[in-house]
């Protein structure tokens, strides 16, 4: 038979299908057990948490563990990865790194994750802190969760762009222009009004930062204590923040909130509120080793400190190797391999022991600020806030979207911007 | 009598063989068509079915089945701006990218239809987009039309124009991905319908030409009432694939769902802010069984429509432009 160009192609169709097939299989059946005595143990991380500086060392001294990492690009990619596997029951990786934003939603599912007190953490329960460690645990008491990092906040900011416009630029001196440990989100926008005023550009790059921040200094955000009823309307604190912001849009660069290392590079903003995970995100702005970029780090945020965000590690009941997987992920969080992340990538360590061992650290990229110190001050007496099931959902789709209006012009007044986000709300999460 | 007996005899006589091959005779064809359908069966049939049980049902993506509903994820889902919204976003990026894709498909495939030297190496290379990945499309054209920045951006300041904010408002944002669209799929349309056109018997051109048709004139009354099934088959293609975009609207903004503000959500990407970031199941299922609906309606109004514009050519040939045919030949 003469294979004519249609079959040539049906057949070359069905292989690459075929293909697919398999390659898709393969993925999933990747234990690796009978390689060798070798356990290949996946992890999903995602942004720039700087555990993944503790694999190498890992299978160093255990030489029977591979690990395979996958870093997704932000935590809203991680969040909806892990729900569709939990969904489908399958997929999870070995340990999944989930975000305070929906961890409150994995906890309605945590069996989906294993107890973490099976494998022994209660053993080092006192290593970190009380609410990191309870945020990890259930209703049920059970614990799917090991506490990575806290975020603790500061200001990141240009001091050398400052001195160009005749401000403050260095540490102290940029903290006290806006008030020190009695600073307010007024007197930080008077400095910024300042800086635009003399300098002729945008202080700050998006506005839904100094919201978020914002948000989590509250005694109670997105929902009440309960982590259950809403606590957005009729707030009067949260409509006074966005009557501020919008009052300030002026000095905004019109940016979105991620992924503008041209802009940094072109100066185009001069300030960033940098929880502790920021300082990855900014200086992954600029090349490696790049220590001449003019950012600074300053111990101060407007409003007092409060904690934003923050990461925990889970093991996956469907994992093959629960055993060895816990092992990994309890080694991961231990105050050791914390500080290691901490050097590389920023997030201040959730264990004490941790905190201790970074205490003198001095980050290059942020003209030798002491991190370590400023992170120790920042993190003093914070407790992080309960969150709801919608907590990041609010955040990305109603607030979210919002801001975005407000900083490319379409939302110019505190009221609208704030009906705006009430008619979000009510679509997307309802009463 | 006899021979009808002995026919019977035969038949009933035969041998292990013979029954085997008759066997493979009848069943088989079956056979070779069947890992299609048991694949379909598990992978589509098995779905689809399994979707309209979850749209009936109160369904939380991770703690799963809840309370019978009936058809009100359905009633909500229509209810939704939001959906609406989506529908209208879905349509225009559709008209934008169906339309002038198949236009250029049509056009292209005419010149390649023509003798021109190297016709495999044009041929292979409409296609060429068509290989690359739509992940990989999409990124490339995302850094294009990137707002802030972009090459495109670039232009519009050079020459002194407002920038184009491609990825926030709606419009620019839909040319935008309908570009992406139609940069993959082009090349890909023209290349079925040259297929169409090949099979147009040579002789009809050159009886035309004869006639004194000059190639625009062939074209239009010959080329396209001939290749009107493929074109049908094609747009029908293209509306399905059309209505279902996701990649390129996903990966223009892939920390939203279509735009911060939905300016370019489609259907299929409110479906999956339903399924995922939303965890309604149920109403997730709901969209896309409405989604379905739609494109069911949609494809049958294109084939009704494309059905028509290619007749009225037919017709048109025939009677009222024999005087232009004539003048034309006359010049000649």
């Amino acid at each position: 038979m003469k294979l004519s160009r249609r079959t040539a192609v049906a057949a070359l169709a069905g292989t690459a299908s075929l293909a697919l097939v398999l390659t898709g299989c393969s993925t999933d059946g990747g234990d690796g057990g009978n390689s060798g005595d070798k356990i290949t143990l996946t992890i999903t991380t995602f942004g720039t948490m700087g555990i993944d500086v503790n694999y190498e060392k890992y299978m160093e001294e255990n030489p029977n563990i591979v690990i395979e990492a996958t870093n997704l690009e932000d935590g809203g990619s991680a969040r909806d990865d892990a729900y569709a596997k939990i969904a489908a029951g399958t997929g999870l990786s070995d340990i999944v790194a989930i975000e305070e934003g929906w961890l409150s939603t994995i906890a309605e599912v945590s069996d989906a994750f294993v107890d973490l007190r099976d494998y022994g953490i209660e053993d080092n329960k006192s290593d970190w802190l009380d609410w990191k460690y309870a945020q990890g645990t259930d209703a049920q008491g059970r614990v799917f969760g090991a506490g990575l990092d806290i975020g603790p906040q500061g200001l990141c900011f240009r001091g050398d762009l400052f001195e160009a416009a005749g401000l403050p630029g260095d540490r102290e001196g940029f903290a006290e222009a806006i008030g020190g440990e009695n600073a307010t989100w007024e007197s930080f926008f008077e400095f910024g009004q300042e800086y635009t005023a003399k300098s002729g550009k945008p202080f700050y790059h998006n506005p839904s930062f100094f919201w978020n921040s914002f948000v989590n200094q509250q005694a109670e955000g997105y929902y009440k204590k309960d982590g259950k009823t809403l606590n957005i309307k009729d707030n009067a604190a949260l409509k006074g923040q966005m009557d501020l912001i919008v009052a300030n849009a002026n000095i905004g660069a019109g940016l979105p909130g991620w992924g503008v290392a041209e802009q940094a590079k072109n100066d185009e903003f001069a300030v960033y509120v940098c929880p502790s995970w920021m300082l990855g995100v900014v200086s992954g702005y600029y090349d490696a080793g790049t220590t001449d970029s003019g950012w600074d780090f300053a111990d101060v945020l407007p409003g007092g400190a409060a904690n934003w965000g923050g990461a925990f590690l889970g093991v996956a009941e469907s994992s093959e190797h629960k055993e060895e997987a816990a092992k990994l992920a309890l080694w991961l969080a231990a105050p050791e391999q914390q500080a290691a992340a901490f050097e590389a990538a920023g997030p201040f360590p959730s264990t004490l022991k941790g905190q201790d061992l970074v205490k003198d650290s001095v980050s290059a990229f942020f003209n030798n600020a002491p991190v370590g110190e400023i992170f120790t001050n920042r993190a003093k007496g914070v407790v992080a806030q309960v969150k709801g099931p919608e907590d990041s959902n609010i955040q990305d789709n109603v607030f979210g979207a919002v801001f975005d209006r407000v900083s490319q012009g379409e939302l110019t007044t505190g009221d609208a911007a704030w009906a705006a986000a009430m008619e979000l709300l009510d679509q997307l999460v309802g009463e | 009598m006899s021979a009808v007996t002995a026919g019977r005899r035969t038949r009933s006589q035969l041998s292990f063989r013979q029954k085997l091959s008759n066997f493979d005779y009848k069943f088989s064809p079956y056979l070779y068509v069947a890992p299609f359908f048991v694949l379909f069966a598990l992978l589509g049939a098995f779905p689809i079915i399994y979707t309209v049980n979850v749209s009936l049902y109160d369904w939380n993506l991770l703690k799963g089945q809840g309370d019978f509903v009936g058809l009100e994820n359905y009633a909500t889902t229509l209810q939704d701006p939001f959906f609406w919204n989506a529908f209208g976003n879905t349509i225009s990026i559709f008209l934008l990218s169906a339309v002038p894709q198949l236009v250029m498909a049509t056009i292209i495939a005419a010149v390649l239809d023509q003798a021109i030297r190297a016709s495999t190496f044009w041929r292979m290379s409409v296609l060429l987009p068509y290989i690359a990945a739509p992940v990989a499309v999409a990124v490339i054209f995302t850094q294009i039309f990137n707002q802030f920045g972009g090459p495109i951006t670039g232009l519009t300041e050079f020459f002194g124009l407002d920038p184009i904010r491609w990825g926030y408002d709606s419009f620019p944002a839909h040319i935008a991905i309908a570009t992406m669209v139609n940069w993959r799929w082009t090349g890909y349309n023209a290349l079925i319908l040259l297929a169409a056109m090949q099979a147009i018997p040579r002789d009809m051109y050159e009886s035309a030409a004869l006639d004194g048709a000059g190639r625009i004139r062939r074209f239009w009354s010959i080329t396209i009432p001939m290749i009107r099934p493929t074109m049908i088959f094609v747009i029908i293609t293209a509306t399905i694939g059309g209505l279902q975009i996701f990649t390129e609207p996903k990966l223009f903004d892939s920390s939203s769902n279509g735009g911060s503000n939905r300016q370019f959500q489609t259907i299929v990407l409110y479906l999956y802010e339903m399924a995922f970031p939303r965890r309604d199941f149920g109403r997730a299922a709901a969209t896309a069984w409405i989604l379905f609906l739609i494109i069911v309606l949609v494809g049958l109004i294109n084939y009704a429509i494309s059905r028509t514009i290619a007749s009225q050519d037919i017709t048109r040939v025939r009677t009222p432009k024999r005087a232009a045919l004539t003048a034309n030949g006359v010049r000649r």
